[in-house]
């Protein structure tokens, strides 16, 4: 074995990664080599330096860090989770629902929106039924506040027995989707409101629900 | 909080762990500063929650939390390399980095480590990123070349070759590569 062989194996042999007989050699040749002895007790120094540098450098965390970090990880989550449908929702549930309202330019921020003759859906009792809210908005809306108040004997899938959902969300920028689906457990029907808070302005969505048996 | 989120919080907790003390330390080997380094576990463990379902899945959660990590890492790198850079400079005033030495060194010798690790970490800071994280990850925090493969995804071939020279380059910049002069 040559000085420059040494060299080119000197990793693998001070990693461990050398089978015997070849790991002999290069030992042979460092007994009877001085340069290449200093070469490896260099190598060792510096992985020794390394070992020592990566206990020194590394900061603890709090004790309650970790605690901390999972709950905050969990309760994002979860909230996200709840969201979900705003978030998400240009997914695939688009082309089952009906498409309610649409936006031009930036969302809340314009003076004058002409609403159209409030829409209607017709839905059968006890059958599911998507409904898609389509927002378009020009910025970024972090904070802003749904809230949707529901006619009577209509329920969001999820949310049994509530007749008014709220919570914060956010807007990207562009559209956004909100799929709501819907179940009529008795053949009421009426009004379906859902508005979005930003910031002391609000805009309101409503949509005339009758229920076939 | 309903009993389907109790139960997905719970599992989280369970899940998660045993491996937050090697994934905290990976998260301050890539960020290289303690604020940015737990703004990076805390991003992934946000990350792991929303893939609970997958988490739950896999035979070997500890590689898949750090490959999330790693790749999570490579997304922001921009962002984090500039704390990266501001955390070399404080690292160079007197005084801070005697605080972070644990207690059980020899005291005799603390000075001369201490200025070993303060070269060293100027040493490690002057490497490019993948050459400064192969050798965090390998000869400070004994990951086998084939978890850095777990984790990163570069084959077992090119993390050796790149330990090889990521090594030599760092016995460049310490000034204590022997090899130049020989024949
Ligand atoms: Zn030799």
């Amino acid at each position: 074995m040559t000085c420059t062989q040494l060299t080119e194996k000197l990793d693998d042999y001070v990693d461990g990664l050398m089978d015997r007989a070849e790991s002999a050699t290069l030992g042979a040749h460092i007994e009877n080599c001085n340069d290449c002895h200093q070469v490896l007790a260099r190598a060792q120094g510096l992985r020794a330096s390394l070992k020592a540098y990566g206990k020194s450098s590394l900061p603890r965390p709090d004790a309650t860090f970790f605690d901390r970090a999972l709950a905050r990880a969990a309760h994002t989550g979860i909230r996200r989770q709840r969201n979900r449908w705003v978030m998400t929702g240009a997914g695939g549930t688009i082309a089952a629902g009906l498409v309610l309202w649409m936006l031009g330019g930036m969302f809340l921020k314009t003076p004058e929106i002409v609403a159209p003759a409030m829409p209607s859906i017709v839905m059968t009792l006890e059958e599911p039924r998507t409904l898609n809210l389509v927002f378009s908005s020009a910025t970024t809306l972090a904070n802003a506040t749904m809230t949707v108040v529901l006619p009577q004997g209509v329920e969001v899938v999820g949310f049994a027995g509530q007749r008014e959902i709220t919570w914060i969300t956010s807007l990207a920028e562009g559209k956004n989707i909100l799929p709501l689906t819907l179940i009529a457990t008795s053949p009421e029907g009426g009004e379906l409101m859902a508005t979005l808070r930003h910031e002391g302005d609000d805009r309101t969505f409503r949509v005339q629900v009758s229920i076939i048996s | 909080m309903s009993s389907l989120e109790q139960n997905q919080r719970a599992s989280f907790d369970t899940l998660l762990r045993p491996h937050l003390d090697r994934l905290y330390r990976l998260s301050f080997r890539l960020a290289g500063s303690k604020p940015e380094a737990e703004d990076l576990f805390q991003d992934v463990l946000v990350k792991a929650f929303a893939r609970l379902d997958d988490l739950l899945d896999v035979r070997e959660p500890g590689p898949w939390l750090c490959r999330v990590m790693y790749n999570h890492f490579i997304d922001n790198r921009r962002r984090i390399r500039r704390a990266r850079l501001v955390c070399v400079e404080e690292s160079q005033l007197p005084g801070q980095s005697l605080d972070s030495l644990p207690g059980d060194l020899d005291p005799v010798r603390d000075a001369e480590r201490l200025d070993d690790i303060m070269r060293l970490g100027q040493a490690l800071a002057t490497l490019s990123d993948e050459h400064r994280l192969v050798i965090l990850l390998h000869d400070i925090e004994d990951y086998k070349l084939a978890e850095i493969h777990q984790i990163t995804g570069d084959p077992v071939g090119t993390i050796k070759s790149r330990l090889h020279r990521a090594r030599a380059r760092l016995r460049e910049a310490l000034g204590t590569d022997g090899t130049n002069s020989r024949p």
